[in-house]
């Protein structure tokens, strides 16, 4: 810090070349192996994250893609505070988060999906009331903040009841209450609608919105469902093997990885023979689906207008889900090049 | 301080409300307890039906450690067993991560949040046992063996504490010990008796590997009078560093933990 003038201008978040790797032990199966290794022991570097950079702005939600093993959690998790990086630097209000200041950790959460900060056995207010004494809230705020999150999540009746004795659904929404009672300013949202019905994600995502627009929070939040992604933020930053792929705005990231769109067309009668329009994505009767390349979607149109009987047609984007899959399988199958695409529909 | 001994508080105040849901524990606790007493009573009944003094413990004095033991072991298994079991578990699920997040000294929050309140049965039959004790010894104890028995019980505490403390911390690096604390919990079982009575191999185990006798033989010397200055000093030099080597201690585990966990 240069300055302690407030800095209105300054991100919430900022990343710069981030790094992370681990040495994990390598092993050759094998009793021998394995005795050979209790005293030369091969260590192999994983990288986790590999030099990613990107800021946040105060108040800004931003969605954070990529899947399973991508480095997802280990950024949060250097983010919040909880490893040390290999390289890089990242400054969230200022602090640095693994030198773990007391002024830092105030002002930031951290919700995890899949592991549960309420204890068990005692009832859910009384899991609050020890973040109370943590956090050192005073009366009238936690009180205020309290009737505010039970409001918002509708926490009524489930602050009696013992965590044990709740659905996942109820649980994830005192464990969100839980973990903004002390109102940070920064929340670090790992995958929390994970394992959620539709109804519960829906609730959560809305509670999610509120909550920082209320409060100018700055949320980072990983999912693996995209739609809690579309509903909450209007930015993403895509990371794949530990490095950052995009980072922009949703729709964006469907105009750079998708060179497709999809039409699709109520017919009067079944037709056939429309391969020679585009790739065949369905055919329901006579309402058909098909995927072309985004430059020649307006000629595919003309000519489908032009020789079918076409009683509606629509030109959408692939839905994102589906974009992304193909981001992320990428190099598993190596993707057809777009000019071949091209060549297909032009013969046609 | 004053704000750890709050949420010591608020930790205590939650653990009884909650217990007293289950009165039935209540129960299991009293039978518990006393049938550790009558164990232990039996124990000196049968040595002293054949003499009358045990590596020169009387038995009134005998009595008085087997309170210290009774008194220490409550203390202990009041909040510090189970907030480390419960610390070790943290570390097991990767939940350890809420509490390292919390801006409070991490350490002193993973030491007090698991509190046994039946295990306060134990302290106050300790207490009973040391009163009796002293109403058989009379005359012998004045304020001098009161204060040198208060503050070499401190030390006690503090020792096993951390003790139990640099136990638990290994769990950062072998994820697996479950059974670390239930093997101190027996070697902790030879403080019933006088460390005097144990050859000297054993006694020097239990005094230095093990720091049992500092923890229950050197307080019960105090209340008894017959506290050398090697023990008392030993005792406190005990509880000054050992605390310090498990603060050590903690700050390489955590940074192994956020070095290498993923």
């Amino acid at each position: 810090m240069t300055s302690t003038l407030p800095d209105f201008a300054a991100p919430a978040i900022r990343v710069r070349d981030l790094r992370k790797s681990y040495m994990v032990p390598e092993r050759e199966s094998g009793l021998r192996a394995s005795v050979r290794s209790l005293w030369n022991r091969q260590t192999r570097e994983v990288v986790a994250v590999g030099g990613i950079s990107f800021d946040v702005a105060p108040g800004e939600i931003v969605g954070f893609l990529g899947p399973n093993g991508a480095g997802k959690t280990t950024t949060l998790k250097m983010l919040s505070g909880l490893l040390y990086p290999t390289g890089g630097e990242a400054t969230v209000l200022g602090h640095t988060p693994w030198q773990r200041g007391k002024a830092y950790l105030r002002q930031m959460t951290l919700v995890m999906g899949q592991r549960n900060q309420l204890v068990w056995d005692i009832p859910v207010s009384d899991s609050y009331e020890l973040n109370r004494a943590i956090y050192r809230i005073p009366d009238a705020e936690y009180h205020e903040t309290l009737a505010e999150l039970r409001d918002l999540l509708d926490l009524g009746p489930l602050l009696t009841k013992p965590a044990r004795n709740l659905s996942l659904g109820e649980r994830m929404k005192c464990e969100l209450g839980g973990a903004l009672l002390h109102r940070p300013r920064v929340l670090f949202l790992d995958e929390p609608t994970l394992g959620l019905d539709v109804t519960a994600q829906r609730r959560i995502r809305a509670f999610i919105a509120e909550y920082a627009e209320r409060h100018n929070a700055t949320v980072l939040l990983t999912s693996h469902y995209m739609a809690d992604v579309e509903a909450l933020a209007a930015r993403v930053i895509v990371i794949h093997h530990g490095t950052l792929l995009f980072d922009g705005v949703l729709a964006g990231l469907v105009a750079r990885f998708s060179p497709h769109k999809l039409l699709t067309v109520d017919l009067e009668h079944p037709v056939a023979g429309l391969e020679r329009y585009g790739e065949v994505v369905s055919i329901d009767d006579v309402r058909v689906t098909l995927r072309v390349p985004k430059g020649s979607a307006a000629a595919a149109t003309a000519r489908l207008l032009a020789d079918l009987p076409v009683a509606d047609l629509s030109v959408t984007d692939p839905p994102i889900d589906e974009v992304i899959d193909r981001v992320f399988s990428a190099d598993e199958e190596p993707e057809v090049p777009a000019s071949a695409d091209e060549a297909l529909v032009t013969t046609a | 301080m004053p704000r750890y001994l709050h949420l010591l508080w608020v930790h205590l105040r939650l653990g009884i409300l909650n217990e007293l849901q289950y009165r039935t524990n209540l129960g299991v606790q009293l039978i518990q307890s006393f049938m550790g007493l009558a164990t232990s009573l039996l124990g000196l009944g049968v040595i002293f039906s054949k003499t009358d003094n045990l590596a020169g413990w009387r038995p009134a004095e005998l009595l008085a450690i087997v309170g210290v033991y009774s008194l220490v072991s409550g203390l202990t298994q009041l909040i510090v067993r189970p907030s480390l079991s419960r610390f070790m578990e943290d570390i097991r699920l990767g939940t350890l991560d809420f509490t390292l997040t919390k801006p409070v000294d991490a350490q002193m929050l993973v030491s007090m949040r698991q509190i046994e309140v039946w295990k306060l049965v134990d302290v106050i039959v300790g207490i009973v046992v040391l009163a009796v004790a002293m109403v058989q010894l009379g005359a012998t104890i004045g304020p001098a063996e009161a204060v040198l028995f208060v503050i070499a019980l401190l030390a006690g505490v503090t020792i096993i504490y951390s003790f139990l403390m640099i136990l638990a911390i290994c769990a950062f690096w072998f994820v697996k010990l479950d059974n670390i604390l239930q093997i101190f919990q027996s070697m902790y079982e030879a403080g019933r008796w006088p460390i005097a009575v144990y050859p000297p191999w054993l006694r020097a185990a239990l005094t230095f590997l093990v720091p049992v006798g500092f923890a229950i033989t050197v307080p019960a010397e105090g209340l008894v009078g017959r506290m050398t200055i090697g023990s008392i000093l030993g005792a406190v030099g005990l509880a000054i560093a050992l605390p310090l080597v498990a603060r050590w201690f903690w700050r390489i585990g955590v940074r192994h933990y956020s070095g290498a966990s993923a």
